[in-house]
């Protein structure tokens, strides 16, 4: 058993352990906590694949990023996790049950010699170059296409993010302003010059 | 990447440009331009169809290292669902104006959604499946739940996101299996690798998801559960969207990862599709009988022309091949008719979605009784008009293909499916109209023409299937 | 060469013209609906008569072609196509030569009729259905047409559908054609079985394979293959053609507007059996035993049912029983092989018997809708035109020479004469007294139409008839508001040009048309049936042909027609009814038509209502109804409001049915063991 071999259990145990904490935990912020432990734990295993640009986004883009909007989301929408605890208990069972039924499945299926496939050999050192090189190659490349359609799923996102959620409310008093600093004194005060003396006294009052 | 790459795909980087341009469009010239906003799509969808046109080929050309195929077979899907996204946007512009929604959101992201489509449908490789699907659905989500302010659209988008997550996670998880199999993403080259790669069993367990992310596109049972609720809680106009065009785009997926791809699976595949397709046939005919949304109903009655879909896909035979794309073009169409006279007949305030709701059409508009009736008659594959032929011919290839149960299933299903296509025959022709209802029909010219011409195509296309096929055939070497 | 454009034009003229009169009746008026149909018909006439020339005298070969593929399943195309030869031209021809002079004449004879614009849209319609039919390259074209022209014909039997009797006849003669065209359907499908084609050339390429081949219908019977197509097609043509003892559609059907009954129950839609008969002539002569069957029932037709015409009062209704006795004569010519022969009856009777049919219905204008001869009389006087049209027709009919009648007729005569097949000399003799009964219902209408004493008077005061034309009363019977008068022009001009080829025609066609192989390969006789080659060494010319007819039986006995009846109509009136007197049972049989309507409402019509309340009382309502429909639409009904539970609107509900749908198709894999 080599150290790398020792280290692979010790990561896929966390990340596994972080995975099953995440539908277990009541608090939400923890279970949001428990998700950056199997992301972090998953980065380490891609570590020791040597895929470090993989294992480097996933914790700058995932863990850096997304979990902490999640943490945002959670703490500011107070959710009742009482509630929506309740049928977990009930179902676990069947959960479970069908949980096993899926595994017994998945491993007669393939079977276990399948399993222990050798590892292809490392596209990167095959071309004798590092792994961000490699990436970076074959992405503008031969994953061109998939990279721009990629890009267009976020612009999509992002259409469809702000189709969703701007409003232009009626009736809403906010600042404008520009036409606050476009105002002048004569738009603010009008000077009406009127005569001193009453008028007809039967005219209108 | 070369210049011939890019002439290769040219309809797809034009509509690609037209859709920023729409957008920046949208953006800053406001809901006053809203009319522009349609005559400018209108007029993007007629180029991209144009271009794809012009690019017909003899032989399939590739393009981006075999990322994007432009076959015959592509070409056919992407110009029926570029005439069906047309239709959408016809019929849906009074709709939509009436209910000042946002119509260029709607515009855009129905044109993403097709971008998806088009892309998805000439697909060389799973990477360019899974994004493509994805740029499909993402804009779905979206579309669905475009009208903020209604509870049930928030719901059924809620559903068909976390659903459609579901199975895009399936569907990926399998075509990892798959990439672990033969070690290579593109289609071709895993069609040349499963007879001789050692791992055959690995690749079998990665068919099963990538069968359950295609039998949820098609709202196949059991994957079925978020049609009838999205059918429902969609606006109109976007239930008509999801109706049609994503069918198209489902067909493609289905025959490029198991025809192209997967072939040599076929022994596994005919006989999960078969199930599939008997499910989808029982649950479709028998559910629909129930309903009395309209649009629901239409959802199941959908998921039972999924099951024909399949009977046409599961032979695996370039005919059957043939038979499930000129399927899923006669569903569409049909689909189109039947939720163009929805809209048509919708108001602010009036969706005109139940059956009830067409009590008595014919004294009102006897001519769109009529049109309701032709989509009906060809939904349920009354002969001689487009849907029997559509049903003949998968009909036909079950029997082809050995699967002779299965056809005999298919004819009770249509049997039991015809009763509540009937049904709305019955209401719409032989009920009293409810006293207070004002059944009227839009008046939107545009809207009134094409909704005719859409259902006499019905007929048109029935008695002069011939050419269509032809062309079908033909996208598989026939 | 023919061009597709050019044939597609003779069929769809008509087609549009019958569109746009009936759609757009309303918008283009009266003018304009008998404008464009004509214009249509005139077109499919004028290129009918254009692609003939090409044919006979252009030197055009064949046209075979399929023009659209509508189906192709199994092997089996559904094709449109056309197939022009010699045998189809001429049917083109005489089609829209006849069609063309009934929708002129409808003009004159519809003017009154609300249902003007109508009535143009169907004869047009019905116009594009039977040149699809003559056309057709195919069974399944065939039948289309067929099935057209049996609609349209339907149609305009009730066209005065208000009137009990008129929309009795159009069901009865629907319903009695429903049963030769099962027949006809079956014949088809057995032609298509045996044959594997649907198309004419490929089928009739694989006729002699029919030989020895049988077919088990009832269990140790072996059937001759050929004989069963054969005898199932006829029975189509017995519908068609009104055969006996599928006659009795035909004579009802005179209560339609009498343009119709000239178009299509005596010119053109009953000989479409003959011309079908004719076109199936490859297969028929494999059978010698269907020829048998086609000619006794030709011949016996020609006899029995002319005899019928002798007690006729009502003028149409003779013509219609001459029109059943002489598409009987063209029925045995084809059962004795003599195939040309039937089609040149078929060609002279539809010239003169459309006269014949016109010219009665001119009379009927003139008598304001009387039809009933009892009340005539004298009208040669009144409507000269008419008289010596009728004249023509009627000796043509009757076959003097040298009417056109006269060369067809003996044709067929002298055929069946020398036809071997079983039961020859049976209809050998009836097609022979057949003349004399043909002698003496024609001149007995004649004369009881246009000579004698007038049976009617004129009273100014006495209703006016003519708009209550097709209504019941008209006050008290031969009563006349005005005196009867010759028809306006659009009815006498294709009278006039109607009589022309019933005289004439005979003269110049008669060489060609049975001898000299005008036909070519459209119609093929086995040599030993060959009776028309027997016949040709006997030959030397038109002349010779015409002077040599005094010597032959058929026209004597014509001639002994003749005097009898101006003996009993003219000379000795009183001698009519002590004849009926002294031969008085045997009138009622013939004067109540051999009393098949009262047989066939006994049986079929009351039989199969009892069958019909049995069915729906027992079968229907208890078991079908109550057991099958119900109980499997309340089965269904329950097990959809089950599954549809299962729709329960909750999210996890929906992944779980989607992981448990996954966890099926894995352990299919698992249970169901694979290549």
């Amino acid at each position: 058993m080599t150290i790398q071999l020792l280290a692979f259990y010790f990561f896929a145990f966390f990340a596994v352990l972080g995975a099953l904490l995440v539908i277990t935990l009541r608090n939400p912020v923890h279970a949001v906590l428990s998700l950056v432990l199997t992301f972090f734990s998953v980065a380490c295993i891609w570590m020791l694949m040597q895929a470090e640009f993989l294992a480097l986004v996933l914790i700058v883009v995932y863990v850096g990023a997304v979990m902490v909007l999640f943490l945002f989301v959670v703490m500011m929408l107070d959710i009742k996790v009482a509630a929506a605890r309740e049928g977990f208990i009930r179902h676990l069972p069947v959960g479970i049950g069908v949980a096993l039924i899926m595994l017994a499945e998945m491993v007669t299926l393939i079977g276990l010699r399948a399993m222990q496939v050798a590892p292809p050999p490392n596209p990167a050192a095959m071309h004798g170059e590092s792994n961000v090189a490699w990436i970076g190659t074959a992405l503008y490349t031969q994953y061109l296409l998939p990279f721009e359609v990629a890009a267009m799923i976020l612009t999509v996102g992002i259409v469809a993010a702000v189709a969703l959620t701007l409003r232009h409310r009626v009736g809403v008093r906010h600042q404008n302003a520009s036409q606050q600093v476009a105002a002048v004194a004569r738009d603010r005060v009008r000077l009406v010059s009127m005569p001193a003396e009453r008028g007809d006294p039967g005219a209108q009052p | 990447m070369s210049w011939n790459d890019v002439l290769t795909m040219l309809p797809e980087l034009y509509l690609t440009g037209a859709i920023c341009v729409l957008l920046l469009f949208d953006a800053f010239a406001g809901t006053r331009y809203r009319s522009a906003m349609h005559w400018l799509s209108m007029l993007a969808l007629l180029v991209t169809a144009l271009l794809v046109v012009s690019a017909q080929r003899a032989i399939p050309a590739t393009a981006f290292s075999g990322m994007y195929v432009d076959d015959t077979l592509a070409q056919i899907l992407k110009l029926f669902s570029i005439l069906s996204v047309a239709l959408v946007f016809v019929f849906s512009e009074p709709y939509l104006r009436m209910r000042k929604m946002a119509v260029g959101e709607f515009h855009t992201l129905t044109l993403f959604a097709l971008l998806g489509i088009m892309l998805l449908v000439s697909a060389g490789n799973l990477v360019m499946i899974y994004l493509g699907l994805e740029l499909l659905t993402l804009s779905s989500y979206a579309l669905v739940a475009l009208d903020r302010d209604s509870p049930r659209a928030t719901e059924a988008a809620m559903k068909y996101f976390v659903l459609g997550a579901l199975a895009s996670g399936l569907l990926l998880y399998g075509m990892s299996m798959l990439y672990g199999a033969t070690g290579t993403l593109s289609l071709p080259g895993i069609a040349a690798t499963l007879p001789v790669t050692p791992h055959q069993s690995l690749a079998v367990f990665g068919l099963v998801f990538v069968i359950a992310g295609i039998a949820f596109k098609f709202g196949a049972a059991p994957f079925h559960m978020w049609l009838p609720d999205v059918y429902e809680g969609s606006p109109s106009a976007v239930t008509l969207f999801v109706a049609s065009a994503p069918k198209l785009a489902a067909v493609g997926m289905a025959l490029r990862l198991l025809d192209v791809g997967l072939h040599p699976l076929l022994p596994y595949w005919q006989d999960m599709l078969a199930v599939l397709a008997v499910a989808s046939l029982v649950i479709g005919s028998l559910v629909a009988i129930v309903q009395s949304n309209l649009k629901r109903m239409l959802a199941y009655s959908t998921i039972g022309h999924m099951g024909f879909l399949f009977l046409g896909l599961s032979a695996g035979t370039s005919f059957g091949n043939a038979a499930a794309v000129f399927y899923a073009i006669a569903y569409v169409l049909m689909s189109t008719a039947a939720f163009g006279v929805i809209l048509a007949l919708a108001r602010a305030g009036f969706e005109a979605d139940r059956i009830d709701d067409l009590r008595g059409l014919n004294q009102r508009s006897p001519w769109f009784a009529g049109l309701m009736a032709l989509a009906m008659f060809s939904l349920g594959g009354v002969p001689p008009l487009f849907g029997f032929w559509a049903k003949l011919l998968v009909l036909q290839s079950a029997i082809g293909a050995h699967m002779l149960w299965l056809a005999i299933v298919g004819a009770f299903a249509a049997i039991i499916s015809l009763f509540y296509y009937l049904r709305v025959v019955k209401v719409m022709y032989f009920d009293k109209p409810a006293e207070d209802s004002a059944l009227l029909v839009s008046s939107d010219a545009s809207l009134r023409w094409v909704l005719s011409l859409n259902a006499l195509a019905l007929l048109a296309l029935g008695v002069f299937q011939g050419p269509l096929l032809d062309w079908c055939l033909r996208g598989f070497g026939g | 060469m023919l061009s597709t454009s050019l044939l597609l034009a003779i069929v769809l003229a008509p087609l549009l013209g019958a569109v746009l009169a009936g759609l757009l009746g309303r918008q283009i008026g009266r003018a304009g609906a008998h404008g464009v149909t004509i214009l249509g018909v005139g077109i499919a006439c004028v290129l009918s008569f254009y692609v003939f020339y090409q044919l006979v005298w252009g030197g055009a070969p064949d046209y075979d072609q399929n023009i659209y593929t509508w189906f192709q399943v199994a092997g089996i195309g559904a094709h449109v196509g056309f197939l022009i030869d010699r045998l189809s031209a001429m049917m083109m021809v005489v089609v829209s030569f006849v069609s063309l002079m009934v929708h002129i004449y409808t003009i004159g004879y519809m003017a009154d009729d609300d249902g003007y614009q109508r009535f143009f849209s169907y004869i047009a319609l019905f116009t594009f259905f039977m040149l699809m039919l003559v056309m057709s390259n195919n069974f399944l074209q065939l039948f289309f047409g067929w099935e057209g022209v049996g609609l349209v014909s339907y149609l305009l039997i009730g066209f005065w559908f208000k009137k009990p009797s008129a929309s009795f006849a159009g069901m009865k003669a629907f319903i009695v054609n429903r049963v030769g065209d099962l027949g006809f359907v079956l014949g088809i499908a057995a032609a298509l079985h045996f044959l594997g084609s649907l198309d004419y050339g490929t089928a009739f390429a694989h006729a002699p394979s029919l030989v020895g081949r049988s077919i088990q219908i009832i269990p140790g019977h072996p059937w001759s293959a050929a004989t069963v197509i054969c005898i199932l097609l006829f029975i189509g043509a017995m519908g068609k053609s009104a055969q006996v003892p599928l006659h009795v559609w035909l004579p009802d059907s005179m209560e339609g507007p009498t343009p119709i009954s000239a178009l299509i129950h005596a010119a053109t839609m009953v000989t479409a059996g003959v011309f079908m008969v004719a076109r199936m002539s490859p297969l028929f002569e494999l059978s010698t035993t269907a020829l048998s069957v086609v000619l006794v029932i030709g011949a016996t037709g020609a006899f029995f049912l002319g005899l019928i015409g002798i007690t006729q009062w009502d003028i149409k209704r003779v013509v219609a029983y001459s029109t059943l006795s002489q598409l009987g004569y063209m029925m045995a010519a084809l059962g004795a092989s003599a195939y040309a022969a039937g089609m040149f009856h078929l060609m002279t009777h539809a010239f003169f018997k459309a006269l014949l049919f016109l010219g009665a219905g001119s009379v009927i204008m003139a008598m304001h809708h009387e039809q009933d001869m009892r009340y005539m009389g004298g009208l040669r006087r009144y409507m000269p035109v008419t008289y010596l049209t009728m004249w023509v027709g009627s000796l043509a009919l009757c076959g003097i020479p040298p009417f056109a009648g006269f060369y067809s007729k003996d044709a067929i005569i002298e055929a069946v004469g020398a036809s071997h097949v079983w039961g020859a000399s049976y209809a050998y003799w009836c097609v022979l007294l057949g003349v004399f009964v043909t002698a003496t219902y024609t001149f007995r209408m004649m004369y009881l139409t246009f000579h004698g004493k007038e049976r009617f008077h004129v009273d100014a005061h006495a209703g006016h008839g003519h708009d209550d034309a097709h209504g019941e009363a008209h006050g008290e019977r031969g009563v006349l508001a005005h005196a009867p008068h010759e028809s306006p022009w659009v009815v006498t001009l294709p009278l006039v040009l109607l009589a022309i080829p019933s005289l004439l025609i005979g003269i110049f066609t008669v060489w060609p048309l049975l001898y000299g192989n005008f036909f070519g390969s459209a119609i093929v006789v086995a040599p030993a049936h060959d009776v028309l080659a027997e016949m040709a060494a006997h030959f030397h010319g038109v002349l010779a042909l015409t002077l040599h007819a005094v010597f032959t039986a058929p026209f004597w006995i014509a001639v002994a027609g003749i005097v009898v009846t101006s003996y009993v109509y003219l000379l000795n009136p009183a001698m009519a009814d002590a004849v009926k007197r002294v031969l008085g049972p045997v009138y009622r049989v013939v004067d109540n038509k051999f009393y098949f309507d009262e047989v066939y409402n006994a049986l079929f019509a009351r039989g199969s209502v009892a069958l019909g309340q049995a069915l729906w009382k027992g079968a229907d309502v208890g078991a079908i109804d109550g057991v099958m429909v119900n109980g499997s639409a309340s089965l269904v009904d329950r097990v959809a409001r089950r599954a549809r539970t299962l729709q329960s609107g909750f999210l996890y509900h929906y992944a779980f049915a989607m992981i448990v749908g996954l966890i099926l198709l894995l352990a299919g894999f698992l249970l169901v063991p694979h290549a």
